[in-house]
């Protein structure tokens, strides 16, 4: 089967791989580039938890054809801290508890800084709403939204 | 003598009797007394029965000791999620 | 809310951030999927069209011969065990021998270099099927003449004479009933229906399986168990058990669906065949097709009351839909009804077999379709003698010594006041809101202990590896560690806790029944407590004092007259004083202690659409000891939201051939976060006497109270009584044209 060479940008670096045309980006991203922090949860765009940032817009990286990544940048749960130093996101989630298996939090992860990106200061229901493509079957998703809300607190006062 | 409470499903081996002293040193021992009395009743409570003592269930109870004043409830064996 | 604090302890019921956690916030975290060797095979599955068949012939001619196939199985390749070895269903549910069971049931399946390979390939088998009548719901299966769903099923836990369609039997009785509904001031009787309802954890099973060429397996898993891995998938192969080595993988949830296994046997026998290791995972579709959802069941339920409000009498009979073969739950948690002291008592459950995918374990198996039915009456007999929905559970609620339906002595338990915590909370105090309504229901779970296993290595630089059996699903690994911190009296973050697997830790039983932190904590603690007597004994050493003049405070040595000697200075020494500082605990744990929760939901009845919007829920649930607060409180909420998902969404749809019709994440409908509030928890802590920090399990019991709240919660709102789950729009629609 013939492969098509894909040049894009994962989490700030620019890398290169072969994908056949039917090649989902997910499964690029897990087996040509070993970021196996996005999961596949049902392959079919309905649980979020193979969640990426493609030009900054929310996607389920399960429906995006790998070939379709060519010239675009691309953020994974790999990308969101910066070196040793945890996204505000990620600090939260830790220390609120808002994560029990650990298989959705990836998605979460994305889902949630797209959701803040767009709106810095959401209220519990945008947040419900924003996050609503993610499936959570530990949580009942309480801790996560309150981990999301002191999210958002910090990351609006280290802008002021 | 130890004191066992048999389950309704068991009891048609005892014409209804749900309690009864039965001798023995050990839980397996009750058993082999019991399957000696009621033959088959044994059986089942080996391979389909966990048992109770003061408020514990046990799942494989056959070398548990048992005294005079031990009640030994029979009950369904139990798994979790 | 917050736990109560416990100021006894220095590190039990804080609340440190879970050792596991940065791995699985940077995406690092390795789940089975997650795992690639070098050269490995892929796998895709011929499943079932038909509920119920003979397979007359299998041709894998054609499909053995594409492009990248390495290895092709069915039921030929599998050896056939008695039927009444305990793993004779899981080897036929793994692979059909000459029947096929249910829609889903695996025939075949392939190994290739690329999943679209194998996918080309398992389509390309030919087979030949001579249809059987299919029994497709619990009434067909229990009817006079009914055919047989499976023909090696014999009745369990009773005498039995043949095959028969009745899976399991549980009877018990106490009293006598009729004479009591005869005396009884009032009598409620009303019939119940659930669904079929799947775990729906994110993760679809997946193991990658390398079988060597001195016939040795070395499998990847995700799993609640395993040793239970290794045990079943060589009883289905017929190998001896150490052949396999199982190293355990992060589970992406279980909640008792990964208590068996589907894949491992199969991808072992591919392996062995094609030479090459062999990754099998999953799809939506398949776990929703052919893995176990928890039963559909009937119950009809007949509760008798003095006009007090003294429950008298309970009579029940549950019917559980269990799918293709015996489900060995011996289904007493249908007994987990007796939640109030009940004189007279006749309870009998069944399991009926059905060609529909045989079912797992789910949270409290058997308790949440009973609850459902005797929380509704219970609740209808309050509103008809104008009794306050907690002061008649109070009323007639257990405590220690009364007797459960089996008839032993409940041991010390929290059922009064998880009733008391509800009726004194904020939200049981305030208003009901304008348009809304105010739902109570309760439940327990026996809980149980089993085997565990724990070793507790001191470092060279005197931190300590706490090394368990038991997978890590909500947060365990932090459990143990808080623990070991509590009895070394060192820092929570100077423990390591490691899930080791088959080879590295002694043998550990599943994650189930909400054990981990009680019994396997229960072994940390006993090792830990050993490695402090050694301790102790090198300390003296050192100091050159008498061993009983050494006393451990705070994670040091303390004698009279000398410098305390803190752990790492130990550690430090350990071999001049005698090697190094470890030591193993291992037991079969009695003594689970029931954990009992009670539920109050706000909600509104949107009577032009039938849609239930949650407004507000509150749930107080007995922890015994919360360990890690966040985690209890974490088990709470998810057992809470699974149980509104199980009360409103959620039921496997069937068409006549009995093929799943809503089997994707679409269809098969699990609550967003957009279709909850905030899930406010109160733990409550009555000690469980028989753990050194008295937890009790609290993994189970919060999916079993949810149904019958939010079904008496719509009564109060609609004067309309539901009796069947799901109670979705166009049910309640239904109810309210009839009002």
């Amino acid at each position: 089967m013939s492969r098509t060479h894909v040049t894009c940008t994962v989490n700030g670096d620019e890398v290169d791989f072969l994908a056949a045309d039917d090649t989902s980006l997910l499964d690029a991203l897990r087996e040509e580039l070993g970021l196996t922090g996005a999961k596949e949860g049902c392959g079919t765009g309905d649980c979020g938890a193979c969640s990426i940032l493609l030009d900054g817009r929310l996607n389920c990286s399960c429906l995006v054809f790998a070939p379709e990544a060519e010239g675009r940048d691309i953020v994974t749960v790999e990308g969101l801290a910066d070196g040793d130093h945890l996204h505000p996101l990620q600090q939260a989630f830790l220390e609120g508890a808002a994560l029990q298996c650990g298989v959705c939090t990836p998605g979460f992860l994305v889902a949630a800084k797209a959701l803040l990106d767009e709106n810095p200061d959401p209220t519990e229901t945008e947040i419900r709403y924003g996050l609503a493509g993610n499936l959570c079957r530990c949580t009942g998703y309480d801790k996560i939204v309150r981990a999301v809300q002191e999210a958002a607190v910090q990351l609006n006062g280290a802008g002021k | 003598m130890p004191r066992v409470h048999l389950m309704a499903d068991h009891r048609r081996f005892t014409d209804g009797v749900a309690t009864l002293e039965v001798e023995g040193a050990t839980v397996g021992a009750v058993i082999d007394e019991l399957e000696r009395r009621y033959p088959g009743l044994g059986e089942l409570l080996t391979h389909g029965a966990s048992a109770g003592i003061d408020g514990v269930i046990h799942a494989d109870p056959q070398y548990l000791a048992v005294g005079p004043d031990t009640d030994i409830w029979f009950v369904a064996p139990l798994s979790g999620g | 809310m917050t736990a109560t604090e416990n100021p006894t302890y220095t590190w039990v019921g804080t609340r440190p951030i879970r050792h596991d956690g940065y791995d699985k916030v940077v995406g690092k975290a390795r789940f089975a999927a997650d795992l690639d060797l070098p050269g490995q095979l892929h796998t895709a599955y011929l499943r079932s069209p038909h509920p119920h068949a003979r397979i007359l012939s299998i041709d894998t001619d054609a499909a053995a011969a594409m492009p990248g196939v390495r290895a092709v199985v069915t039921g030929a390749d599998f050896p056939d065990l008695d039927p009444m070895n305990p793993n004779f269903d899981v080897s036929v549910n793994v692979m059909a021998r000459d029947v096929v069971l249910y829609n889903g049931h695996a025939i075949a399946a392939v190994a290739a270099s690329t999943r679209a390979e194998a996918r080309s390939a398992a389509a390309a088998i030919d087979v030949e099927y001579e249809l059987l009548p299919a029994i497709l719901s619990l009434d067909e299966s229990t009817a006079d003449d009914a055919p047989l769903v499976n023909e090696n099923n014999i009745t369990r836990f009773v005498e039995s004479d043949g095959p028969s369609n009745l899976a399991t039997v549980n009877v018990n009785e106490r009293g006598d009933v009729e004479a009591a509904f005869a005396d009884a001031d009032l009598v409620v009787e009303r019939e119940f229906e659930t669904a079929w309802v799947h775990q729906g954890y994110i993760e679809p099973h997946a193991c990658v399986v390398d079988v060597g060429p001195d016939g040795r397996a070395d499998i990847w898993a995700s799993s609640q168990g395993h040793f239970m891995v290794r045990a079943v998938t060589a009883a289905v192969l017929g190998w001896e058990p150490s052949r396999i080595k199982v190293t355990p993988a992060e589970i992406g949830g279980g909640f008792g669906g990964k208590t068996t296994i589907y894949l491992e046997p199969v991808a072992a026998r591919l392996s062995e065949k094609s030479g090459r290791p062999v990754k099998s995972v999953m799809s939506r579709d398949e776990v929703l097709r052919a893995t176990g959802p928890a039963p559909a069941a009937k119950v009809r339920v007949k509760i008798g009351a003095t006009s007090d409000g003294d429950l008298t009498a309970i009579e029940g009979w549950l019917g559980y839909a269990v799918g293709s073969a015996n489900d060995f739950a011996g289904l007493v948690g249908a007994m987990s009804v007796a939640s109030y002291k009940f004189p007279n008592l006749k309870l009998e459950a069944i399991g009926a077999l059905t060609n529909t995918p045989k079912t797992a374990a789910y949270r409290a198996p058997s308790a949440p379709h009973a609850a459902f039915a005797v929380e509704s009456v219970i609740d209808e007999i309050a509103q008809q003698l104008d009794l306050d929905p907690i002061e008649i559970r109070l009323r007639n609620a257990v405590v220690e010594g009364d007797p459960t339906a089996m008839g032993m002595p409940h041991p010390r338990i929290g059922f009064v006041e998880c009733l008391e915590a509800i009726r004194d909370s904020e939200h049981y105090r305030s208003p009901v809101p304008e348009g809304a309504a105010r739902g109570i229901g309760t439940g327990f779970w026996f809980n149980i202990g089993e085997q565990s296993s724990a070793t507790v290595n001191v470092n060279e630089d005197g931190t300590a590896t706490v090394i368990t059996g038991s997978p890590d699903i909500g947060g365990s690994r932090a459990s143990m560690a808080l623990m070991a911190a509590e009895e070394l009296g060192i820092d929570v973050y100077r423990i390591t806790p490691v899930v080791a697997g088959t080879e590295t830790v002694g043998f550990t039983d599943i994650t189930e029944g909400s054990r981990a932190t009680f019994a396997t904590g229960m072994a940390v603690v006993n090792a830990c407590r050993e490695l402090v007597e050694d301790l102790k004994a090198r300390a003296a050493t050192i100091l050159g004092v008498e061993a009983e003049a050494v006393d451990w405070v705070d994670g040091e040595a303390v004698a009279d007259g000398k410098d305390p000697l803190p752990l790492a200075a130990i550690a430090a020494k350990a071999k001049s004083t005698g090697g190094p500082l470890t030591e193993t605990a291992s037991l079969n744990a009695g003594g689970a202690g029931p954990s009992f929760a009670v539920h109050c939901c706000d909600l509104a009845v949107d009577e032009e659409t039938g849609h239930v919007e949650i407004l507000r829920y509150t749930t107080a649930q007995d922890a015994g000891t919360a360990i890690h607060p966040s985690y209890v409180e974490g088990q709470m909420q998810g057992g809470t939201a699974q149980g509104i998902g199980w009360a409103l969404n959620e039921e496997y749809v069937y068409d006549d051939e009995g093929a799943m019709q809503n089997a994707g994440f679409l269809d098969y409908r699990i609550p967003v976060a957009s279709d909850l509030p905030m899930i406010d928890t109160i733990i409550v802590e009555v000690p469980n006497p028989a753990h050194p920090y008295g937890v009790r399990g609290v993994g189970e019991t919060g999916i079993v109270p949810p149904m019958a709240t939010i079904a008496n919660a719509i009564t109060r709102a609609t004067s309309v009584r539901m009796t069947s789950l799901p109670m979705s729009p166009p049910k309640i629609l239904e109810r309210l044209g009839e009002r």
